[in-house]
């Protein structure tokens, strides 16, 4: 985690401003992230903590009807016979990865803003990993023999089809939620520790303390952590490239028009990054003035990720023309019939939502004044994830409701249950990380002293000096090239 | 004090102006009209091939100043620190892409050997030909390659530009217009890249067909454009020049980035297969189906081990990265494999049972590569190698990797 | 052998642990640092509330073997996906799917590099928490009230008194001499059983 200066306080160029404002020390941060913790729970926290616990409770409620009566409650059906279920499930993966791309490929490429926020898009990639993974558990009909999808030694001799991107799933989301999980506690040990420090209570101090494992800052742990902690942000790369393009395969590997085309896995990753950014966006804006941080998520923070916003949302509209070159290009009567009824089918109203929240709306972030006005931020982020469910809907429904053969075409419509478990789905999301803003250190502590100015023991020093040359030396021409 | 002050010599920041890099215009100038007139004799006779041997020489080192250009782009817009040092020599190499117009003619003159779309007879004949032609049609290709000429050297002359005129200025402004500029740059970039690759690679089967290619053309350039870049600072470090400023931290990230493309690079080649593996679609298999037969099956086993495997393995340890004459092989190596790469890519359309390696395939890599270098050596001589009054530039010269 | 000798360090019956000094800035501890090891002490360590950069070339220690460890058992993971799917489709359950041979081994690559990754993700932070002997709960150190600013903004360097160099005295003053702002004595198991308290060595050194 310990990486070189970056000046960010000598900064010539002025775009870069200090990461942290407020003239923090080491203690004020550790007063400023711990200090919630300690108080009484505030109303506000209340305020977001009972709605979200009420969806939960409809989750709960609907999850519980469809294992009574079956997936009849949805309304599904031939031909589409994925409906809510699928999207959700893409929907909260895509969700998940952007924490992981703050965590692990922002670190990799030293970029020391992320700090302020990975801890909170870390835990938002856990809780929205949760919330994915109920949906394939719960769809498959005979939920009974769930168990069937793991490679269980059985009395039938029977083993899961490997071969089948379903299963790829089962263990590329489960794995992801392993390491995350895994990568987020391993950042958290230390900043445990500190809350363990300051606990006045016993019970703060046991419980804490546990979880901290002992941790006393030892360099020599320091050295092993940090190189843990690199490869783990080395794996989890490459883990969030293959999750969301495995998931993408679900729909890929089959040979239905508007399904089957190469480019779905890094369109699929880059649409992912930019839904999961966009919520981000969205908590970050609530939790900084909730918890009163706006020293340590800055303006600045804000508009890195409203820039990566905007560069992920072009990468998804690129993938729209394409597919839609390509489908012409194709010469496939199917192939481009699907992307005419997208767009002026039974699914238009979907597909121009999908359209205008996706490719339009973040445009205004090309706009300085937009990637910094927190109100352009929140809304346009709502309208992002929005648009990035529909785009996982369109791409299920009207792929599905429109295929070869004429006879078999036919409308889905979602029933009250099938919005039940979307909204249910947020209630379990928001309450988890409700619970993750009270009770755990929202930010990387630990992380976030490293770039302060007095973390680095050789801030200041004169490294390197340029000496003017001989003679022989070549003045530059302008204009030259 | 604990650590001692690096000194550099401002006399590192310039090319000699004798020995091989000095006189590299000349060199290459010569090689490469010897090399283009040696090709012509060669191919009397036997167009069709010179012309797909060309065809693979251009794109490589089109795919060189394309992945350069990135470079240079998603450099300024991530503002980044420690690549400055090396931000110079690709912005060069990008300013190079003007002169393959030139090399693109013969591209254009060996349009009906490359391209059986050109051919009319065959298109009447063909419906899934007609169905295209308001894309594949002669007009609109040359039409197209030069918009994609005019806008990459507009975007790769631009920036090299305003970083030359910061060397005579230092004027912060220029650099926070590049910053502006990236943005824009980026996806005007990917368009002309993507089409360029469907116009120029993917329509020499003109039935086949991939969302994908146009990224899968991106990657292998980024790999190239890593792989040329470590190879030219580290044989320019052998020539005496910015031998300290270049230390082992900024080849260990040169090594790094040349890894992750390479992986990345893998990864969407393995997408593009397994995929049209899976689906099994006759109008998509084509691709591979004549790939994994006959003597183009030992090339692909070769390109999966040597572009991927091999190069996994052996740039992953710190230390390799580190050390300099195990990254310049390193990198040698990937620049072979991306030719490799795009001799796969277009050789089967020619011979469909195993490859036939031809003289023709040297002396036009020599021929386009002798006139690519020659351009570039003139950029190099005329300037700085480094931009020496880039605000940021003392940041990057210290870099140092955690 | 008890699981509570896992989660407690087996320590010599001394009545000193060791001395504990803490510095102020992140720079004196780099300083003193590099006077500690130059002075050829061996038991010794820094603590500090972040990882400092460079701190390991002022201690002089080598680098982390935990990278080995992470590509064996990558490669394990990898390995024992790739063979389980093989074994599965090729001799417990072959059946022939949408046409394909029964080693389809493209189809064999999702699973086999998620295991792969799991496998190292799990070397990581498991070789990670044995090489640092996590979870540790119980440590001498604990026993100082200072030492609570370890994980705020405190700086410290423990030097253990069964080190070959320790010496009381010598060793309190090199550590005044190299910057700190407070000594302290943290009593050892012997002291710590007669219910003995840490003696606070103030003063700038």
């Amino acid at each position: 985690m310990a990486q070189s200066s970056d000046n960010a306080y000598h900064d010539p160029l002025s775009g870069r401003a200090p990461l942290i404002v407020g003239g923090h020390d080491f203690h004020s941060l550790t007063e400023a992230v711990a200090a919630p913790l300690e108080r009484k729970t505030p109303l506000g926290w209340w305020l977001f903590f009972i709605p979200s616990l009420a969806m939960l409770g409809l989750f709960g409620l609907s999850i519980g009807w469809l294992f009574w009566e079956g997936t009849g409650i949805w309304g599904l059906n031939n031909p589409v016979n994925w409906g809510f279920a699928i999207v959700n499930f893409v929907f909260w993966v895509g969700i998940g990865h952007a924490g992981t791309l703050i965590s692990a490929i922002l670190f990799l490429f030293r970029q020391k803003w992320r700090t302020s926020i990975n801890r909170a898009a870390e835990a938002m990639t856990i809780f929205a990993v949760m919330c994915a993974l109920t949906f394939p558990g719960i769809h498959v009909g005979r939920v009974w023999v769930a168990y069937w999808m793991f490679p269980l030694p059985n009395q039938m001799a029977m083993w899961p089809n490997f071969r089948s991107p379903l299963i790829w799933d089962v263990f590329a989301v489960s794995i992801y939620g392993t390491v995350s999980l895994m990568f987020w506690y391993v950042g958290l040990i230390p900043d445990l520790a500190t809350v363990r420090d300051r606990a006045k209570t016993h019970l703060r101090r046991l419980i804490y303390g546990i979880f901290a494992l002992g941790w006393r800052g030892s360099h020599r742990a320091w050295l092993h952590y940090e190189r843990a902690y690199l490869l783990l942000a080395g794996l989890a790369t490459p883990l969030v490239l293959s999750v969301h393009s495995v998931v993408s395969m679900d729909f890929a590997v089959a040979q239905l028009p508007g399904w089957h085309t190469t480019i779905f896995p890094p369109y699929f990753v880059a649409g992912a990054i930019f839904s999961g950014f966009a919520m981000v966006i969205t908590l970050m804006v609530i939790c900084r003035v909730a918890f009163k941080m706006e020293d340590i998520i800055t303006v600045r923070h804000m508009e890195n990720m409203a820039k990566i916003t905007l560069l992920t949302g072009s990468m998804v509209g690129y993938a729209y023309g394409i597919e839609f070159f390509i489908a012409w290009y194709s010469s496939n009567p199917y192939e481009f019939g699907v992307f005419v009824n997208r767009a002026f089918g039974d699914y238009a109203w979907a597909y121009w939502i999908m359209v205008s929240c996706n490719v339009i709306s973040p445009q205004i972030f090309w706009f300085k004044k937009a990637r910094t006005t927190m109100a352009i931020l929140f809304v346009v982020s709502i309208f992002v994830n929005i648009g990035m469910w529909f785009e996982r809907f369109v791409i299920v429904a009207s792929s599905l409701h429109h295929d070869f053969l004429p006879s078999s075409w036919d409308y889905y419509s979602a029933t009250f249950w099938d919005f039940a478990s979307l909204i249910g789905s947020f209630g379990l999301f928001f309450t988890m990380f409700c619970l993750f803003c009270r009770f755990l250190p929202m930010v990387a502590t630990a992380e976030v002293k490293t770039v302060l100015p007095g973390a680095d023991p050789h801030a200041g020093e004169e490294r390197i000096r340029i000496e003017p040359g001989a003679a022989t030396v070549r003045p530059a021409t302008e204009g030259a090239g | 004090m604990s650590q001692h002050a690096r000194s550099v010599s401002e006399q590192q920041f310039y090319l000699p102006s004798s020995g091989w890099w000095g006189n590299l215009r000349v060199i290459g100038l010569a090689v490469g009209v010897i090399a283009a007139a040696v090709s012509a004799l060669l191919a009397a006779g036997n167009e069709t091939q010179l012309y797909y041997s060309w065809l693979v020489a251009f794109l490589f080192f089109l795919s060189i100043g394309l992945g350069s250009l990135f470079f240079v782009l998603i450099h300024h817009a991530s503002k980044a620190g420690w690549g400055i040092v090396v931000r110079r020599l690709a912005e060069c190499t990008a300013a190079c892409l003007p002169a393959l117009l030139l090399l693109f003619v013969p591209v254009y003159l060996g349009r009906a050997d490359l391209y059986h779309w050109t051919d009319a007879e065959a298109v009447a004949h063909d419906h899934v030909l007609q169905n295209k032609v308001a894309y594949l049609n002669v007009g609109g290709f040359v039409v197209r390659a030069l918009v994609y000429f005019a806008l990459w050297s507009f975007l790769a002359l631009l920036f090299l530009r305003l970083s030359r005129r910061q060397d005579a200025t230092a004027d912060e402004r220029l650099s926070r217009q590049m910053i502006r500029w990236s943005g824009p740059a980026i996806l005007i970039f990917a368009l002309t890249l993507t089409f360029a690759s469907f116009d120029w690679i993917m329509s020499l089967d003109p039935h086949w067909y991939s969302t994908i290619f146009g990224v899968y053309f991106f990657a292998g350039s980024v790999v190239a454009c890593f792989a040329f870049l470590s190879v030219i600072t580290l044989t320019l470090q052998q020539a005496g020049c910015l031998r300290d400023v270049l230390t082992q931290e900024h080849f260990h990230d040169l090594g790094k980035l040349l890894f992750a493309f390479t992986v990345f690079w893998a990864y969407i080649a393995f997408s593009q297969f397994l995929l049209i593996w899976y689906g099994n679609l006759p109008e998509e298999t084509s691709f591979f189906f004549g790939r994994l037969q006959g003597g183009w099956l030992a090339v692909s086993r070769l390109l999966a081990v040597g572009h991927f495997v091999i190069p996994f393995f052996f740039l992953m340890p710190r230390s390799v990265k580190r050390r300099r004459p195990l990254l310049l092989a390193g990198a040698a190596w990937m620049l072979l494999m991306h030719w490799l790469d795009l001799y796969w890519l277009v050789m089967p359309n020619l011979h469909g049972e195993g490859p036939r390696f031809s003289l023709l395939d040297l002396t036009c890599m020599l021929a386009v590569g002798g006139l690519f270098l020659a351009v570039l050596g003139t950029l190099l001589r005329s300037g700085a190698l480094v931009p020496i009054r880039d605000p940021r530039l003392l940041e990057s010269l210290s870099f140092e990797n955690s | 052998m008890a699981v509570i000798d896992l989660l407690v360090p087996k320590l010599p019956d001394t009545e000193v642990y060791g001395a504990l000094a803490r510095f102020p800035t992140t720079r004196a501890l780099y300083r003193a640092c590099e006077q500690v090891r130059d002075a050829g002490y061996t038991r010794w360590d820094a603590h500090t509330p972040f990882p400092v950069h460079g701190l390991e070339r002022a201690m002089g220690l080598p680098s982390s073997k935990l990278p080995y460890i992470v590509l064996a058992t990558g490669l394990g993971g990898a390995a024992l996906g790739f063979l389980l799917q093989t074994w599965v489709h090729t001799s417990a359950y072959p059946l022939v799917i949408s046409g394909k041979p029964l080693l389809a081994w493209p189809a064999f690559i999702p699973v086999t590099f998620e295991l792969g990754v799991l496998g190292a993700a799990l070397g990581a932070v498991i070789g990670m928490l044995a090489l640092n002997k996590l979870p540790m709960y119980y440590h001498p150190l604990f026993r100082s009230r200072a030492f609570e600013r370890v994980t705020d903004d405190g700086f410290f360097i423990s030097i253990e008194a069964w080190d070959p160099r320790f010496d009381l005295d010598k060793t309190v003053a090199l550590l005044r001499a190299s910057g700190a702002e407070e000594v302290e004595i943290i009593p050892g198991e012997r002291s710590a059983v007669a219910g003995g308290g840490a003696e606070v060595e103030g003063g700038r050194g």
